[in-house]
């Protein structure tokens, strides 16, 4: 059961979702296909690891989310970083150029 | 937490946002060139297993566990609706257990804790009792004279309300119709105790309780307004003849206002006026003495008063009073001796300090049937665990399929609370109805709750719920966290770890053994009772019970002189001898446990016999030993020439004599009635002692007077004539037709009361029958119990071992080892068990001795037969199985999995 892999996904995927949400708002379906543009199609995040980031991230008060119309007169549910969010988003990057840094070093030792 | 209220908006809000995801999803997809209808396809398939998403975004957000509650409950139900005889007999089981506490909660709770309905103010209210020396010791007493009464309430200052009462039994209609009801005698001021208001009318007032120029008015209870009146809004102004006069009915009370007793009275009558009814032309020179003890007095403190200012308050009134009485009548003991105080006890009487053995009784089995729901507990544990290790496999494909062992947990608990809590509705239904029966033949004419709308029998019902389905739950849970995944996977329905040569699971055992411990327990404490019982049941009481009536002529009132009283004994003593039922009869003062006539005896050569104990006068016709049965041991009973004027004569029991000439023969000795300067009486008889106020007491000292030379005034209640009848046969039987024989000898005014021996006997033998018939019911049913766990463990294990007694048998195993292996089996866990139960038995037992009747806790008789039946039982529950394992057919069983 991939249960362990979902795991390590989890705690990378609310990093992306957090970065991108700060970079502009939007809803969940364009925000699939930004982590895959952004991504160079190297990440393909479907909707069942998406949402449920999303709604964890909403319940713990780092994202807030309201419901707008779109020029196309299309109802949307827009998600948007909170000041909460945006300290975790900026502990989080720290944490992880600390740990790939390491993980580098290591690589580099034969 | 906002999310679990918003539950359905928040549901919508997830279902618009997956929906538009997939719209637009399927536009990408078209415009890149499919069809609608791939598109579609497509887009699904990307999206993913949309319920299986939803699941997950409620889990994040929360919502879940509800969710995952209410489908653990449905899925429990669709489980139990496929093995309905699994769940019958776990529900009738938990039934049981939990219906038996809820009962004897409802009992104990009415004796023990609830207040009186209505009752204004409970922990401000109090009965008043008063405490005074007598022979150097401390007791208590409970009846306050009228006088007393009208002397606390002028003088106390503490109380809010104070109120007299008496419970008495009145007749109601006339001539041969006329029927005895419970009638409370209230004082005004009973009514400002409760916070009730009259269905309809009025209560009466303080005016009409003043005598003697009261007004007859009468209350009557919600029952009897319903019953006799069809709650019919006429009947207010209508008269009733109770006792001797016309009452008024002036209101009716409120559903379930039962005054101040346990017993609901049928109708309320102001004290004043039931005084005056009762002792008619006497009642004036009564009232103003201090000489009949006859009413209960219950106050009410007011607000900031402590318990302490009370009774001192109340004492000081009481002393005041109590110097009253010593100035009227100077035979009364000196203050300093007696020093009489007031103590405010309990509203309950079973609470108070001349509390009765019912209510510690009713406690011991209230522990009892805790037991029992224990035993059931450990039942349905067992039934569980057998359902569980059945369904090994299905919990291990689901552990392997990622459910989490909480999770896991979390189901059999939910599991194991449905069955509780069905159980517990079918032990509240089960309360209602077999409670009620219980109810009715112990305690009887008191007002019982409803069982299924009682908020207090509804809690204990559903803590009991929740206390059987944890422990009842403890096994399989227990299991569940044991299992091995693969094993099970592997061996499916059989107990995996010791392959197939096991079958035994020492936590089955331990359960049993449990089991068994406590049905020994019980059935120990059953045997002890009804021992007790027998006992009491055999007891010489030293007249024959089952063959006497007590007949009793109540005047209602009608002032009769000497001379006529004297006609109507004769009359009546005349009509009983013609009455062709009647074998004997003879007049009598002193009835036993019911009332006696006391008198002081004064004997040359003893200074004062009231050291030795109290002495029962008891006025006698020539026929008296004859009637009762009583033996005579020396001497002789009176003859027809004991009469008025002749020699004065007595005849003594055979304690009394021994008491007041311990070296000499007491016949033709000296005894003198009443005073010391009264004319010698001579002992011409001895006779065996009569038991008369206790059961234990078989040295009463009761002396015998002949009745023609009883004066009139020591006759004792001058309303009422009493006889014992004899008759050959069983005395119930012929109650009727005694009181239609007799009728004739009375005034039309005035009606027989005829009753059994038995039943003027019942109330005193009443908490040790209530002991043995409850200990013996449930420790019958943790038998059963016991029994049918014992049974379904040994089933099991045989069905377990089906392969290897295959084999056995195959290999040339002759029945009657297979048996004798079966069998052994289940004496493994027995034969501790009972040890263990006895072990426990033997040292709790000294808690039950006060409450048990001549048998010594530790009575090798009963132990012996317990642990008889036990091994009986055990032989049985094992030996069916046994008698299946051995109709095996060995090729099946090898074959089987």
């Amino acid at each position: 059961m991939p249960r362990s892999k979902t795991a390590l996904l989890q705690g990378t995927l609310d990093l992306i979702v957090l970065q991108l949400l700060q970079a502009e708002p939007t809803n969940g379906y364009d925000l699939t296909l930004r982590i895959q543009a952004t991504s160079k199609d190297v990440l393909n995040v479907n909707a069942g690891s998406l949402y449920p980031a999303l709604y964890r991230l909403e319940e713990r008060g780092l994202i807030r989310a309201e419901w707008e119309s779109t020029e196309k007169g299309r109802r949307a549910k827009v998600y948007s970083l909170t000041a909460g969010g945006r300290k975790h988003l900026a502990d989080e990057r720290e944490t992880w150029q600390r740990f790939s840094g390491a993980l580098a070093a290591i690589l580099r030792t034969t | 937490m906002r999310s679990l209220v918003r539950r359905d908006a928040v549901e919508r809000d997830m279902n618009d946002e997956m929906r538009l995801h997939l719209e637009r999803a399927v536009e990408r997809l078209v415009e890149r060139g499919l069809s609608p209808a791939d598109a579609r396809a497509e887009a699904r398939r990307e999206f993913g297993n949309v319920g299986y998403i939803q699941e997950e975004a409620r889990d994040a957000r929360g919502v879940r566990w509800i969710d995952e509650i209410l489908r653990d409950v449905r899925y429990a139900i669709r489980g139990l609706r496929r093995k309905p005889g699994f769940a019958l007999a776990v529900i009738t089981t938990l039934a049981l257990g939990i219906g038996a506490n809820a009962t004897m909660f409802g009992i104990v709770d009415r004796l023990l804790f609830r207040p009186p309905n209505y009752l204004a103010a409970p922990d401000r209210s109090h009965r008043i009792y008063f405490a005074r020396f007598i022979d150097g010791s401390e007791r208590f007493g409970q009846s306050f004279q009228y006088q007393r009464f009208l002397d606390l309430r002028r003088s106390s200052t503490t109380m809010e309300a104070l109120a007299a009462y008496s419970a008495r039994r009145l007749a109601v209609g006339s001539g041969e119709n006329s029927r005895e009801i419970r009638v409370g005698a209230a004082s005004a001021s009973l009514w400002h105790l409760f916070d009730a208001r009259p269905v309809i009318g009025r209560f009466f007032t303080v005016d009409e309780d003043g005598e003697p120029n009261g007004a007859r008015v009468v209350v009557l209870s919600f029952g009897y307004w319903e019953s006799q009146y069809a709650s019919s809004h006429a009947v207010l102004g209508t008269t009733i003849t109770i006792g001797p006069a016309s009452y008024t009915v002036i209101g009716v009370a409120p559903r379930g206002f039962a005054g101040v007793q346990l017993e609901t009275p049928d109708a309320f009558i102001p004290i004043g006026m039931a005084a005056v009814d009762d002792l008619g032309s006497d009642w004036t020179r009564e009232r103003a003495t201090y000489a009949l003890n006859w009413l209960e007095l219950y106050g009410r403190r007011k607000p900031g008063v402590t318990v302490e200012g009370a009774n001192a308050d109340l004492s000081a009134a009481l002393r005041e009073s109590y110097l009253k009485q010593i100035a009227l009548d100077l035979r009364a003991a000196p203050i300093g001796i007696l020093k009489p105080r007031v103590v405010l006890g309990s509203v309950l009487a079973e609470r108070g300090p001349r509390r009765s053995a019912d209510a510690r009784v009713a406690t011991w089995l209230l522990g009892v049937t805790g037991i029992v729901l224990l035993i059931a507990c450990a039942n349905v544990g067992n039934l569980l665990l057998a359902s569980a290790l059945g369904r090994r496999r299905e919990i291990a494909v689901r552990v392997a399929l990622g459910v989490s062992r909480g999770r896991l947990i979390g189901q059999l608990l939910i599991e194991s609370m449905t069955l509780a809590a069905l159980g517990a509705f079918a032990g509240l239904v089960l309360t209602q109805s077999g409670g009620q029966l219980l109810r009715r033949v112990l305690l009887p004419s008191v007002d019982w709750p409803n069982a299924i709308t009682d908020r207090r029998i509804a809690l204990v019902a559903t803590l009991s719920a929740i206390i059987a389905g944890l422990l009842a739950s403890v096994t399989p849970v227990v299991q569940a966290m044991k299992t091995d995944v693969i094993s099970a996977l592997k061996t499916g329905g059989r107990d995996g770890k010791k392959g197939g040569t096991g079958g035994r699971s020492s936590l089955r055992d331990a359960l049993t053994f449990v089991q068994v411990t406590l049905s020994v327990m019980l059935l120990i404490g059953a045997g002890l009772f009804v021992r007790s019982v027998v006992n009491v049941s055999h007891l010489r009481l030293g007249y024959d019970a089952d063959r006497m009536l007590l007949v009793e002529t109540h005047l209602r009132g009608v002032a009769m002189d000497p001379v006529q009283k004297l006609a109507l004994r004769r009359a009546l003593m005349e009509r009983a001898a013609t009455t062709r039922d009647i074998e004997s009869a003879t007049l009598v003062c002193t009835v036993p446990f019911y009332g006696t006539c006391s008198g002081g005896v004064f004997v040359d050569g003893v200074d004062s016999t009231n050291r030795l104990g109290e002495f029962v006068k008891q006025s006698a016709s020539p026929t008296y030993f004859a009637t009762t049965g009583t033996r005579l041991l020396r001497g002789r009973a009176f003859l027809a020439n004991d009469r008025a004027g002749g020699p004065l004569v007595v005849v003594v029991s055979d304690a009394m004599a021994r008491a007041l000439w311990p070296a000499a023969d007491a016949l033709g000795k000296c005894v003198r009635v009443r005073s010391a300067t009264a004319p010698c009486r001579t002992v011409v008889g001895i006779v065996e002692s009569e038991r008369l106020a206790n059961m234990d007491d078989d040295a009463s000292f009761v002396y015998y007077v002949p009745d023609a030379q009883t004066t009139d005034v020591e006759w004792g209640d001058p309303q009422r004539v009493r006889l014992y009848v004899r008759v050959r046969g069983d005395a119930a039987a012929y109650t009727n037709a005694i009181r239609s024989g007799l009728q004739s000898a009375i005034p039309a005014s005035a009606y027989l009361v005829v009753r059994p021996m038995a039943s003027v006997l019942a109330p005193v033998t009443r908490s040790w029958r209530l002991g043995a018939w409850l200990f013996a019911a449930f420790g019958a049913l943790a038998l059963i119990l016991a029994a049918i766990g014992l049974y379904s463990v040994v089933a099991y294990s045989v069905a377990q071992r089906t392969h290897e007694i295959g084999v056995r048998i195959a290999i040339g195993a002759r029945l009657g080892d297979v048996t004798g292996l079966v069998v052994r089996d289940g004496f493994r866990v027995v034969v501790p068990g009972v040890a263990m139960g006895m072990g426990v038995a033997l040292a709790g037992g000294r808690w039950l001795r006060p409450l048990l009747f001549q048998v010594s806790s530790r009575d090798p008789w009963v132990f012996a037969a317990v642990a008889a039946v036990l091994i009986a039982v055990a032989l049985l529950a094992s030996w069916l199985p046994a008698a299946r394992a051995c109709r095996v057919d060995p090729a099946t069983a090898l074959r089987s999995d």
